[in-house]
């Protein structure tokens, strides 16, 4: 399919949790965003478990199994597990396989004893290396496809990736507070890569039944949004890491452009706005998250989900179970909340709590809003005529967004880096291959082991 | 819906936390003074003007102690400060870097380094970023650098120690499935009776586990990298090391 030119929503008021337009069914009897929110738990071995495939498998079984039992004790419908890959199951193309076959087992069998709705996402990890190898032809994209295959046979239903592309790019401009290099390495590289790997993606999920599901801009905008941190950090001014999502919500959208359905990536915090374009359902993660990384958004992410996820858990016992039980938990009742408020017409007023917890909270929070979600995804569907000038109008958008809400209290500081930021936005060429240009005479000189070739450039 | 009052719902401590002016060195003279300007203001367009002027009149060496290496001192008062930001502190140190190249040219040869430190990013992991910023800091504070990359195998982080017998090592991880190479490489090390300090941190890497294996020392965040090297180099040993930042 082409590019998206229109909006999925026709306003940000109609985006609601556990509804999107376009619902896939999967799994055993598993619908996302078919009317109901569900729970989506990561499960992460231990470190050494990861030494055999024997004992890795071990993992994973007593996780998935642990998490199941304590959906049905609990008496949660219906969940999905997500397989996140550490290294080796990539790597070893059979034990990403054979780990996603003993799940479908396991979930089978709860499936059959107590009618426990599931599905597993399989999330192969890209271990390409930009900056050192051709990542168009390398044996790590020949693994991951592997994977991919592997994994979708054996009975993953979502394949989805948290690919890397222009990361050499945007690793050194985020912390140099660079716009260029983040618009180059995550708008335009980072896009042109995802059509790359999407396309390959989406014909081997279609080759064997499985749904493509979704990318992340983790190794991005989440890269910015983490090295801004709380409210005291000094690493990446907030105001920068928040432009940073736009770019990145342009960014991921080519995945559902190439073929990609959802759910998406729960990590992928440009959800809301790749919600508002396409309508597909999407996978969040916010306060449940709080066992991998802290954010600034811990309510208001839950705003729009059709998943609600935990990000990854490793494996450990606390005195209410071990971590996926507990966890399993913490998820079910966030969700049965939100379906409680579906069920009893309130569903709006609930939104609207997530909503005002956070929106002011912080800028990144301000920017996946669903109001400024929704006007971020117009700016991009109004601006298509290419990868660099779409992500370019989100960014713009935000900035402009943030400025003009007297209700978005920013230091002088933030300020100061958010008015840098939209003057070097607006000063950059009109046409891509001028940018592009500019920016490869730039970077192949400060970048060493940036290659254009990787990107078809 | 009603107004909503979000003094009631969140606190922002970073409104409350704005801080105070930066400020400029005095250089020793004129020319000397615009080399630190540069550096504090990461002012890569003029710098290589600013230290041709510099050198014009003083030797490579006092340009780079009395122009690069004070300019970027400053640079680590604003940053400790909080009036600087990590991005501030690393254009500064690319512009530093950049004039020292300029007068080690001049020198007809590399200045003097305060020690060697290896670093890497744990096999099986692409995550780079925090070494990174940790190679930046650590140039930027007088060491020499031998850079291995990321997904670097086990071996070849042992060769490299062998071959530099550098003052310290470093090692970055994003994943608790990939840190578990830390442990491999200092039960080498042990092995062969290398006594080096392997600072190691990143992600998901905790002080358990770091402390769990000789000569580990775990590294909260990047800025302490170039204060271990520091105490490494004055002849703290690995354990001296780890109470001082672990204990």
């Amino acid at each position: 399919m082409g590019k998206y030119t229109k909006m999925a929503y026709s306003s940000a008021e109609e985006m609601i949790f556990g509804t999107a337009k376009n619902p896939v069914k999967y799994g055993r009897d598993f619908e996302v965003g078919g009317g109901q929110v569900y729970p989506e738990l990561v499960p992460h071995p231990r470190p050494g478990s990861e030494e055999t495939k024997k004992s890795l498998m071990r993992e994973y079984e007593r996780m998935v199994t642990d998490s199941l039992e304590r959906a049905i004790a609990l008496g949660f419908p219906g969940i999905q597990i997500e397989l996140e890959h550490v290294w080796q199951m990539t790597k070893n193309p059979d034990w990403g396989g054979d780990i996603a076959g003993q799940t479908k087992k396991i979930q089978e069998d709860f499936f059959r004893k107590y009618g426990l709705k599931s599905a597993i996402r399989a999330t192969i990890a890209d271990n390409r290396k930009p900056d050192l190898e051709n990542i168009r032809d390398c044996r790590s994209l020949e693994l991951a496809l592997k994977t991919f295959e592997t994994s979708a046979i054996a009975g993953a239903d979502n394949l989805s990736m948290e690919s890397v592309g222009g990361k050499e790019i945007s690793d050194h401009t985020i912390v140099r507070q660079d716009i260029r290099g983040v618009l180059f390495g995550i708008g335009v590289l980072g896009s042109r890569d995802m059509e790359f790997m999407w396309k390959q993606i989406v014909d081997i999920a279609t080759k064997h039944g499985a749904t493509p599901g979704g990318d992340t801009n983790c190794a991005q905008a989440n890269v910015a949004m983490f090295m801004a941190g709380g409210m005291l950090d000094k690493s990446v001014p907030h105001t920068f890491a928040a432009i940073t999502r736009p770019i990145g919500a342009a960014r991921t959208l080519t995945a559902y452009e190439m073929g990609a359905k959802g759910p998406t990536k729960d990590c992928a915090y440009e959800d809301p706005i790749i919600k508002a374009i396409t309508g597909v359902p999407i996978s969040t993660e916010g306060k449940t998250s709080a066992c991998a990384h802290a954010d600034l958004q811990g309510n208001l992410i839950a705003a729009v989900c059709d998943l609600w996820s935990n990000e990854a858990v490793e494996y450990h016992d606390m005195f209410g179970g071990t971590t996926p039980a507990v966890f399993t938990e913490i998820l079910g009742y966030d969700v049965a909340l939100m379906n409680t408020a579906i069920e009893m017409g309130k569903a709006k007023d609930l939104q609207a709590m997530f909503i005002n917890s956070d929106k002011y909270r912080d800028v990144h929070s301000y920017v996946v809003a669903p109001d400024a979600a929704y006007e971020i995804g117009k700016a991009i569907v109004d601006n298509n005529s290419s990868y660099y000038a779409r992500a370019k109008a989100g960014a713009i958008k935000a900035a402009y967004l943030i400025l003009e809400d007297s209700r978005m209290l920013l230091s002088n500081f933030e300020k100061e880096a958010l008015l840098k930021t939209l003057k070097d936005l607006e000063s950059f060429p009109d046409k891509e291959e001028n940018f592009v240009d500019q920016c490869i005479s730039i970077y192949k000189k400060s970048i060493p082991g940036f290659k254009p070739q990787n990107y078809g450039l | 819906m009603a107004a909503v009052d979000f003094t009631k719902i969140f606190t922002r401590y970073d409104l409350q936390k704005e801080t105070g002016e930066k400020g400029l060195l005095a250089g020793k003279d004129e020319v000397l003074q615009r080399v630190i300007e540069c550096v504090v203001e990461g002012d890569d367009e003029n710098i290589v003007a600013a230290v041709g002027a510099a050198l014009n009149v003083h030797d490579p060496m006092e340009v780079i102690r009395e122009g690069l290496v004070k300019g970027m001192a400053e640079v680590s008062r604003l940053w400790d400060e909080g009036i600087y930001f990590l991005p501030q502190a690393l254009i500064s140190s690319d512009v530093m870097l950049e004039g020292i190249d300029i007068c080690e040219n001049k020198l007809g040869g590399l200045m003097e380094k305060k020690g060697i430190v290896v670093t890497h990013t744990a096999e099986g992991d692409i995550h780079d970023l925090g070494q990174k910023i940790v190679n930046a800091l650590l140039r930027a504070n007088g060491y020499e650098v031998v850079d291995l990359g990321k997904d670097v195998p086990v071996d070849n982080v042992i060769e490299a120690i062998k071959k530099y017998r550098p003052a310290m090592v470093t090692g970055t991880a994003l994943m608790t499935t990939t840190m578990t190479a830390f442990k491999k490489i200092a039960n080498r090390l042990k092995r062969d009776n290398i006594q080096v300090p392997f600072v190691c941190g990143g992600g998901a890497v905790s002080l358990e586990y770091v402390n769990s294996y000789d000569l580990g020392i775990w590294g909260k965040d990047a800025q302490q990298a170039p204060l271990m090297a520091a105490d490494a180099v004055t002849g703290m040993n690995w354990e001296e090391i780890r109470e001082k930042y672990n204990g």
